[in-house]
């Protein structure tokens, strides 16, 4: 077992945590199903999951969820208001074209939304970056600039401005340490490494 | 669907075994026939003294007689999906590259069963099935056909067989259809729906080019309002039906991969004359003739327009209300080329599903083959076509963070 797999399943313990039992949950991203598998077997949830590529919606299938094969905020539109008890935006939002309208059509289509991300203004990366002025590469961001996506990394204070300017409520929030193990209690914008979210209109 | 499905070419040494001899396939096969001999009335309020239907099964039901996997054919299909009928066939059956012993529908595990439709020409009883009021071929006194009663026909074969509980159900095209029927229809019995290239109800355009075709054959007057016997009929309208057909079957891609502009060996030097110059014009002409050797045109009018009259929607209100009693899990898989019942279509089933609360996933495979891109032989739609069907065992977590 790699170290990343255990980072993983703390951030998916708190997901967890927070999603009531016997509901309905879309993960918008999905992967290959191991969080819904997760929630599916913990929490009995009636589960979705949304990504853009056939491997993993083939894999989604294999493992006996629902999954769609297509843009994420496409499928929100084609659902009412509140259909999902709660969404999941888990290491998604830095993909995003318009995470503004994703996360607008979540909180209309979702009574509640979980989004988890890396923070990037965490100390090492700004050390980093400071000393090799290069890309970040270290366990969390592998890849090269020229055989990276287009990405657009958030910080903790960017999130926590963006839900004050578009007036998102934040129920709950959850810092993790650089280890993504402890919790981070101190000044989480340069210490926490990584970010968790309920967020509700 | 077209009749020429390209196969991979056979591997070196595959001469000395033949192919319906080869580990993994199904093998020589035969076709039976279920006669109910009871009335059986369809939706249109008509209805026929009994009726038959031809199929073929693979595999074994099981002692729960709950491993049966229904598969069902689109319009021009028949009850022949795999396997050989004699050593001579050129072709095996024509989703034969999908079922057997190890595919992607195993028959070593899944009691595999295909009927020709009620209203088809292929052994089922249809417009060219005898009327025992008299003597003579129903034409078009035959009842109409709507996809549900192809359903209902098939249930009661179903039946006869002892399945008490279907595994799953697949179909591509006109199969899609009756497959998502068997689900609305059936709910308890149907507990997987398999949907590849197709739709709630037919588009505007879908049912254009079927009227053509319907026309190309009531405009021969060898149709003479369904009236002809079995040598006859109006050859050229059927075969103009399903040339015009078979364009909307592949793609601008496709078709220009497998033929361009080349022309024919033998054309005519002469550009000037109306001959058979491109070699798309030739291939045309021969699914055409071919066609009109194997297919019964009162049959291809009952079935156009019993897609075309298919609407999911229509019966029940909306989409969610007809998938309210749902209990199956469903796939749903379009191809980004199909312009005949395009990905949208397929990714509006899903969602709908999906809106009356059930378990649905919509996946899409680029290809640029058209409608028939459902057929292909695809490591990645046999991957999906696994998962759905076999399941992996649950995955398990370990909790100790």
């Amino acid at each position: 077992m790699t170290k990343l797999v255990e980072k993983r399943t703390v951030d998916m313990e708190i997901i967890g945590d927070w999603v009531e039992p016997n509901t309905r949950v879309l993960d918008l991203g999905c992967g290959s199903g191991v969080l819904l598998d997760y929630l599916v077997q913990t929490k009995k949830v009636s589960a979705v999951g949304v990504d853009l590529e056939l491997a993993k919606i083939t894999a989604c299938v294999r493992r006996g969820l629902a999954a769609y094969q297509g843009d994420m905020t496409e499928f929100m539109r084609a659902f009412p208001d509140q259909h999902f008890d709660r969404v999941i935006c888990s290491r998604t939002v830095h993909e995003l074209g318009d995470p503004t309208a994703v996360i607008t059509e979540a909180l209309r289509v979702g009574r509640a939304l979980t989004v988890g991300f890396v923070n990037h203004g965490f100390w090492k990366n700004r050390i980093d970056m400071l000393l090799r002025g290069r890309k970040l590469r270290n366990p969390v961001y592998t890849t090269e600039w020229f055989e990276s996506r287009p990405a657009n990394p958030v910080t903790i204070a960017d999130f926590e401005h963006f839900c004050v300017a578009k007036n998102i409520h934040i129920a709950r929030r959850a810092h993790l340490a650089g280890d993504w193990h402890s919790p981070c209690r101190m000044l989480p914008n340069l210490f926490a490494g990584y970010a968790l979210y309920d967020l509700a209109r | 669907m077209t009749d020429d499905i390209d196969t991979l070419p056979s591997a070196p040494g595959a001469e000395t075994t033949p192919r319906h001899l080869a580990p993994g396939e199904v093998g020589l096969v035969a076709p039976r026939d279920f006669i109910y001999s009871q009335p059986f009335s369809f939706r249109s309020g008509q209805s026929i003294s009994g009726f038959q239907l031809r199929y073929e099964t693979y595999g074994t039901l099981n002692a729960t007689r709950d491993n049966a996997v229904l598969i069902c054919h689109a319009l021009s299909g028949d009850h022949h999906c795999a396997g050989w009928h004699t050593p001579a066939d050129k072709k095996p059956g024509w989703w034969n590259n999908l079922i057997g012993p190890g595919k992607a529908v195993d028959t070593r595990r899944f009691f595999v069963v295909c009927a020709n439709v009620l209203g088809g020409c292929q052994g089922s009883t249809g417009p060219s099935s005898s009327n025992p009021e008299t003597g003579r071929p129903y034409g078009i006194l035959f009842p109409f056909v709507t996809i549900g009663d192809m359903v209902r026909a098939q249930k009661l074969l179903l039946d006869h067989l002892g399945v008490i509980e279907l595994h799953g159900v697949i179909g591509g095209s006109m199969g899609g259809m009756l497959a998502l029927r068997f689900a609305t229809d059936y709910p308890r019995f149907t507990r997987r729906v398999l949907g590849m290239a197709t739709t709630g109800r037919e588009s505007a355009q879908a049912i254009a080019f079927n009227e053509v075709g319907r026309q190309a054959i009531m405009q021969d007057p060898a149709w003479n309002r369904g009236d002809y016997t079995k040598d006859a009929g109006p050859r050229v309208g059927l075969a103009i039906a399903r040339m015009m057909a078979h364009i909307t079957y592949v793609s601008d891609a496709s078709m220009d991969r497998k033929f361009g502009r080349r022309k024919k060996d033998t054309a005519n030097s002469d550009a000037y004359t109306f001959d058979v110059q491109f070699e798309v014009e030739g291939y045309l002409r021969h699914q055409g003739q071919s066609f009109i050797n194997r297919f019964d045109a009162n049959s291809y009018l009952y079935i156009t327009r019993a897609l075309d009259q298919f609407d999911l929607a229509h019966v029940d209100g909306t989409l969610e209300q007809a998938f309210a009693a749902v209990e199956a899990e469903t796939l749903i898989v379009g191809f980004t080329s199909d312009w005949l019942f395009p990905p949208e279509q397929n990714r509006q089933l899903t969602l709908a599903l999906l809106r009356a609360g059930k378990r649905a996933s919509y996946a899409e495979l680029s290809t640029d083959l058209g409608h028939d891109s459902f057929l292909l032989e695809s490591e990645e739609l046999y991957g999906l076509v696994r998962g759905w069907i076999e399941r992996d065992q649950p995955y398990v977590f370990d909790y100790a963070i």
